[in-house]
């Protein structure tokens, strides 16, 4: 007896063995089809005697085993039923010849036998015999079952008898030995007769009168019958039997207070139910029947008496382990009595006992075990701990079964079994291979184990020859123990997968193990780590914008109140997982990773891409590699959305080291993401622009960079006006329909006077639609006009020349000669020459639409910056004026530096150039009219009170406007304009203002001012008339005028004495009255010029009223030059 | 003296583990691995209401051919296992005991260490010198 039934259990004690084998040719599966009907039949119910008989079928026993059956009978074939076929009766004699033979091999314990015969037909088949069954085929065979009950019953009643000739066989003189077979030679030569042999003899036959009660199904005979059994084998130290004879108590005990079985569900045992009569006796003592009394007190009482406690049982279990462990032949009995004693421990949930048996059942020796019987063994240990619970222990002996399947000495490895094995182990080191399992929180199991296991899983599935399964593993191992991989160990992993992947690429299918374990892919979301994904918005350029009345009806329907303090939760979550930006069907998206490589080399990802959903994506996978340990940085997966509507971003897909991997974001721990939802909206048009002007890096300063496309960058002279032509190209796919062109101009400290961009478009806007690639293009007036004022320091350099100059410029060398001054003054001039340069910066908005997106109502902003740094050109250091000769004109008197490095030509509107050269400062006269202020639309009175000041203000500024320089840089042929706004002061304002009272002086009915000479005849009357006109609001007067004639000798000398010469006819003195506003008031007079000559008037103004307000210049008179002439008398004489 | 050391974090996976024969490291794994079953068992076998007034001391889990396996479980179910050779027949149940108290009370200097993060793997080194006090000087 060498090979032990690891399957046994207490119960199995109480069954009858039958061997069913298979004699002649029979297809196997027909075989096993028929066996399993017969095993169907595992209890029969005894008619007329209430008992129950439970049968134990093999198709396998080694006959050596049989040999033990007096040893404990359940040991014992007692049953064969032979299987065959048989096509003709010719073949009869030699079927039934072979069913005797095999039954010969079981001859001496068989109780009965039967045939099964399939397949024959004829005269033979027509006979009744009770030990052969004649079947035509193996599928109509109806009564089997019943057959094989009758067999049953056959065996019962040889059982039945063989009980009760043993049982009432008390005379005792000669009851034979019974021993197990290593005895036999032990006996030899014993005294037969001696007490202590009869003894022996009698204590061995009640234990196998015991064990025939127990089989018989009378529980209660079998404890009485064990217990004297004990009693005696203890009184003669017969340790093996008296070891059986405890076993049988236990097993007895155990059947009685376990019913259900101690087998575990496999081999559970039928239910009850169908023996009603059997139910009441199976109860435990003192249970009450359906009848509210126990059936029979009396055998209720006994059994409880006879019957083992459950922890004696264990107890008992225990002493025949050790009786049976005196000897090495019974090694396998011992062996068997421990799974036993396990299976009963597990009942009772005693784990810590139960390993106590199993530590004992692992150091027994069997002897030379052949491989198969060590896996067997070791699964079966492997089982055993599992069920007490001992799920470590279990895993530890399974994966010793497995190593043992490809141990070195087999000659064929059994890597199928051995892997599937190692599968078994997994739930013992807690890992499952869904890496879903591993997301969250910290590591569970023992990583240093698990490792272990995971690499024997590796490699048995590579030796099993599927490389996909080595693939999946190896992932799974990089996956999720990448914490406790040393950094050697992590390169070695990595290096295997690429040789497996090489062959074998790495999927994210599941693979499904022929015994239905699922293994799920295994996305590698550590290679690398991905701390954020963030989805971008566009480039500002290609941001589309809402119609703004659209969007105000959005609003609308959103809520209809403006503000509530309840704040709706489910919309709110709603909100912050949408992005409140749109993505543009058909335009490039984008998607920043924050990424990091936890390997100790560099990490290679191939086809990085994004994984949407919602909406038709055309992701553009990256390929990018990141140095080792290298923080987080940053990954920009991009894609085309190719339909409008919702677009959820998902996840990222890579392929790192073959293995291609389907990250989704939802699975990915400690992710920060802001949202992933995204509107794409129907397509746009894309507008590209080009300038004429070169780019340049500056940013006007409120926006940013990103806000504008680009920025074009130009240098001026102040002053100066540049062309700037923008070419506008169509590069999108989408017809541009509408096109809108504002600016802005960015402010700045400087002042701008006049309008700094100006453009025409409408010959733009002629050409579109645009269509894609078409291109149109729109020219841009830049126009730089900045303060001309000079400051201080230059304006002293001309003061302390006290000449007054009237007209011309004043350019004379001697003065250059005279002013060494000017040659130093370049120092000064340089640092102050910043100071009137400066920048100007506007921003160009270019609004587009067109095509689908128009119609949804999105429309696209194109920003252009201009960035103009003004140079400084000229400065005007000092103004003043000069009254002209008429009193309706002045002298400006401008002192102009010239402050670049090249010489300039300077020229006002009808005077001639001047040349400056660089750094050098002259003084130029200007001929202006003066101004009429008051002839502008006189503002009404209800503005002028809040107004009037302001206003009055910028309608100066406005006339000072058309005084206007050309300055012209002749080397570097540009030229542009120069104006005064914003020099002239208070002062000189107020000198080329036009008097409100206008004064004008008539001689001989003509109008005489400044340089007009009157003619007149001497002696004749010349009449005078002297005409005041008030514009101003007030009345002003009355004044004294008073004519006073004199001759300019042209020396500086002027004679007023003039008596004799010149004859006033009347006063000399004219009196105004006051002068009410909008009115005039003239004065009429004659004089009479008594010689030849030039004559000037000067008309003397004199304020009769009592304060003065009104400005000087307000009384300028024009003075009046008369030439009187001859009369031709010669001619007439 | 003691042949391997390992401190066992309450969900079952080792804080620290220290053998003697270190080219063997992985047997003890195992060894330890497995002794967690009993321990297991000897937890939920004291009863939730005894698990106040629990010894500490688990005593022998589990004798192999080689070894013996002795347990300690402190109250918030961190397992300390300590794995003795089986001819060091000298070494008695209370040296045992006196073991698995100065491991105790350095694990607890450990836990005391603001830097320490509860579940992470003990680098101490002043648990290294307890550790290496009492295991078996290598010869």
């Amino acid at each position: 007896m060498s090979v032990p039934d690891y399957m046994q259990c207490a119960e199995d004690h109480q069954t009858v063995l039958v061997v069913v084998q298979p004699v002649g040719i029979v297809p196997e599966d027909q075989f096993f089809k028929i066996y399993k009907r017969i095993a169907s039949v595992s209890q029969v119910s005894i008619r007329d005697s209430q008992r129950l008989l439970y049968i134990r079928y093999r198709h396998h026993y080694l006959p050596e085993n049989n040999e033990w059956g007096d040893f404990q009978t359940h040991r014992k074939v007692v049953g064969l039923i032979a299987v065959t076929t048989c096509g003709s009766s010719k073949e009869w004699p030699q079927t039934s010849e072979r069913f005797h033979g095999q039954k010969e091999v079981y001859g001496s314990t068989l109780y009965d036998s039967r045939l099964l015969v399939f397949g024959l037909q004829g005269e033979i088949a027509e006979q009744q015999r009770t030990d052969v069954a004649f079947y035509l085929n193996f599928d109509e065979c109806p009564d089997v079952e019943k057959r094989v009950e009758d067999f049953v019953e056959s065996i019962f009643i040889v059982l039945e008898s063989k009980r009760l000739d043993r049982a009432t066989d008390k005379s005792g003189d000669k009851i034979p030995l019974l021993c197990v077979p290593f005895e036999k030679k032990d006996f030899v030569g014993l005294d037969t007769d001696s007490r202590h042999y009869k003894k022996r003899c009698q204590g061995r036959m009640r234990k196998h009168v015991g064990d025939l009660c127990l089989q018989a199904g009378m529980l209660q005979d079998a404890l009485v019958h064990y217990h004297m059994a004990v009693e005696l084998l203890r009184g003669v130290n017969d340790f093996l039997w008296l070891g059986a004879a405890l076993e049988g108590l236990c097993s007895a005990s155990v059947i009685f207070h376990y019913p259900g079985g101690t087998a575990g569900k496999t081999a559970g045992r039928k239910p009850n139910i169908s023996q009603p009569a059997d139910a009441g006796k199976r109860h435990r003592p003192g249970a009450l029947t359906s009848n509210g009394i126990s059936a029979d007190t009396s055998t209720e009482i006994g059994r409880a008496k006879n019957c083992l406690s459950p922890e004696d049982i264990i107890e008992k279990y225990k002493e025949a382990i050790s009786y049976y462990g005196k000897y090495k032949n019974a090694g396998v009995i011992e062996l068997e009595a421990c799974v036993k004693a396990v299976r009963v421990l597990a009942i009772q949930k005693r784990a810590m006992e139960a390993s106590e048996f199993l530590q004992n059942a692992v150091y027994i020796n069997l002897g030379q075990l052949s491989e198969e019987e060590k896996i067997q063994r070791y699964s079966i240990l492997s089982e055993l701990y599992d069920l007490i619970g001992f799920h470590r222990k279990s895993a530890f002996f399974k994966r010793v079964a497995a190593m043992q399947c490809v141990a070195p000495t087999i000659p064929e490895p059994g890597w199928r079994a051995c892997y599937k094995l190692l599968l078994e182990t997994l739930p013992g080191y807690s890992l499952s291979l869904d890496p879903k399992d591993f997301n969250k929180g910290t590591h569970r199991g023992w990583a240093a184990v698990q490792m272990r296991l995971l690499h024997e899983l590796v490699y048995a599935s590579r030796r099993m020859g599927n490389p996909g399964l080595s693939v999946r593993h190896l992932s799974f191992l990089l996956q999720t123990m990448l914490d406790f991989l040393s950094d050697q160990e992590k390169k070695e992993v990595t290096q295997s997968l690429e040789n497996y992947t090489s062959k074998c690429p790495g999927g994210m299918e599941v693979i499904t193990l022929p015994d239905g374990l699922k293994l799920p892919p295994v996305p590698f979301t550590k290679l690398p780590i991905v701390r954020s994904v963030k989805l971008l918005n566009l480039p500002v350029s290609l941001r589309p914008h809402k119609v703004k009345g659209l969007l105000g009806q959005n609003m609308s329907t959103a809520s209809p109140f403006i503000y509530s303090p309840i704040i709706m939760h489910n919309r709110g979550e709603e909100r912050c997982k949408k992005i409140d930006f749109q993505w543009v069907q058909g335009d490039v998206c984008e998607v920043q990773l924050m990424v990091y490589n936890p390997m100790p080399y560099e990490l290679r990802v191939e086809n990085m891409g994004l994984l949407t959903s919602g909406v038709e994506f055309e992701s553009l996978p990256a390929a990018l590699s990141l140095p080792a340990e290298s923080g987080l940085y940053p990954v920009t997966l991009v894609g085309v959305p190719r339909t409008a509507g919702n677009i959820t971003v998902n996840g990222y897909h890579t392929s790192v080291f073959g293995v291609t991997s389907d990250c989704l974001l939802e699975s990915l721990p400690g992710v920060k993401t802001g949202g992933c939802l995204v509107e794409v909206i129907p397509s746009l048009p894309r507008l590209q622009l080009s300038t004429s002007l070169p780019r340049s890096a500056h940013t006007p300063q409120p926006m940013s960079k990103e806000e504008l496309s680009s920025t074009v960058s130009v240098q001026l002279f102040n002053g100066e006006t540049q062309q700037l032509t923008i070419t506008l190209e169509n590069i999108g796919t989408e017809d541009i329909e509408t096109l809108e062109l504002t600016s802005k101009t960015v402010t700045t400290k400087e002042k701008v006077f006049g309008e700094f961009l100006s453009w025409e478009l409408e010959e733009a806007l002629s050409h579109l639609p645009l269509k894609p690639g078409q291109s149109v293009t729109l020219t841009v007036n830049i126009k730089v006009k900045l303060d001309f004022s000079g400051q201080e320091n230059l304006l002293q350099d001309l003061n302390d020349d006290g000449i007054s100059v009237t007209g011309l410029p004043i350019s004379s060398p001697l003065r250059q000669v005279l002013k060494p001054r000017a040659e130093t003054k370049p120092v000064s001039s340089e640092s102050g020459k910043g100071s009137p340069g400066g920048t100007l910066e506007a921003v160009l908005n270019f609004k587009y639409s067109g095509g689908a997106g128009k119609v949804e109502g999105y429309y696209r902003d194109l920003s252009l910056g201009v960035h103009v740094d003004v140079e400084p050109s000229v400065f005007f250091t000092r103004v003043s004026t000069l009254p002209a000769t008429s009193t309706r004109q002045c002298h400006l008197l401008l002192d102009i530096f010239n402050s670049t490095e090249h010489e300039l030509t300077v020229n006002a509107k009808n005077n001639q150039d001047l040349v400056l050269h660089a750094s050098e400062c002259q003084r130029m006269a200007i001929q202006v009219d003066k101004f009429d202020f008051e002839s502008l639309p006189p503002p009404d009175q209800e503005t002028v009170r809040f107004a009037n000041p302001k206003q009055l203000e910028e309608e100066r500024q406005h006339a000072q406007g058309s005084i206007i320089l050309n300055h012209s840089h002749p080397s570097l042929r540009r030229h542009g304009e120069a104006s005064v706004e914003g020099v002239l002061n208070q002062l000189v304002l107020e000198h080329l203002q036009l008097a409100p009272l206008q004064w004008d002086v008539v001689v001989n009915g003509k109008p005489c001012d400044c340089d007009v000479i009157a003619d007149c005849k001497v002696g004749d009357a010349v009449t005078l008339e002297i005409k005041l006109t008030n514009l101003s609001k007030n009345a002003v007067g009355p004044f004294a005028l008073t004519v006073v004639p004199y001759q300019d000798y042209q020396n500086g000398v002027q004679n007023y004495d003039l008596q004799d010469g010149v004859t006033f006819i009347g006063s000399n003195t004219f009196y105004i009255d006051a002068v009410k506003p909008k009115e005039n008031s003239v004065c009429v007079g004659a004089l009479l010029f008594l010689y030849t000559g030039d004559f000037y008037l000067n008309i003397k103004f004199q304020d009769d009223s009592a304060g003065r307000e009104l400005p000087l210049a307000w009384f300028a008179l024009p003075s009046v030059h008369i030439k009187a002439q001859d009369t031709p008398l010669q001619a007439g004489a | 003296m003691a042949v391997c050391i390992a401190v066992i974090a309450k969900e079952n996976y080792p804080l620290y583990i220290r053998s003697v024969p270190t080219q063997n490291e992985l047997k003890f794994h195992y060894t330890v691995h497995t002794s967690l079953d009993v321990v297991e068992e000897k937890i939920s076998a004291v009863g939730k209401a005894m698990a106040d007034q629990r010894e500490l001391y688990l005593g022998l889990l589990y004798p192999t051919e080689d070894y013996k396996v002795y347990g300690y479980v402190t109250n918030s179910k961190v397992k300390f296992v300590i794995v003795v050779d089986s001819s060091n027949t000298s070494l008695r149940d209370n040296e045992i005991r006196s073991m698995f108290r100065k491991l105790h009370n350095s694990f607890t200097d450990v836990m005391c260490n603001p830097f320490y993060n509860p579940g992470d793997p003990i680098q101490s080194k002043a648990f290294d010198g307890i550790v290496s006090g009492m295991m078996v000087q290598p010869s």
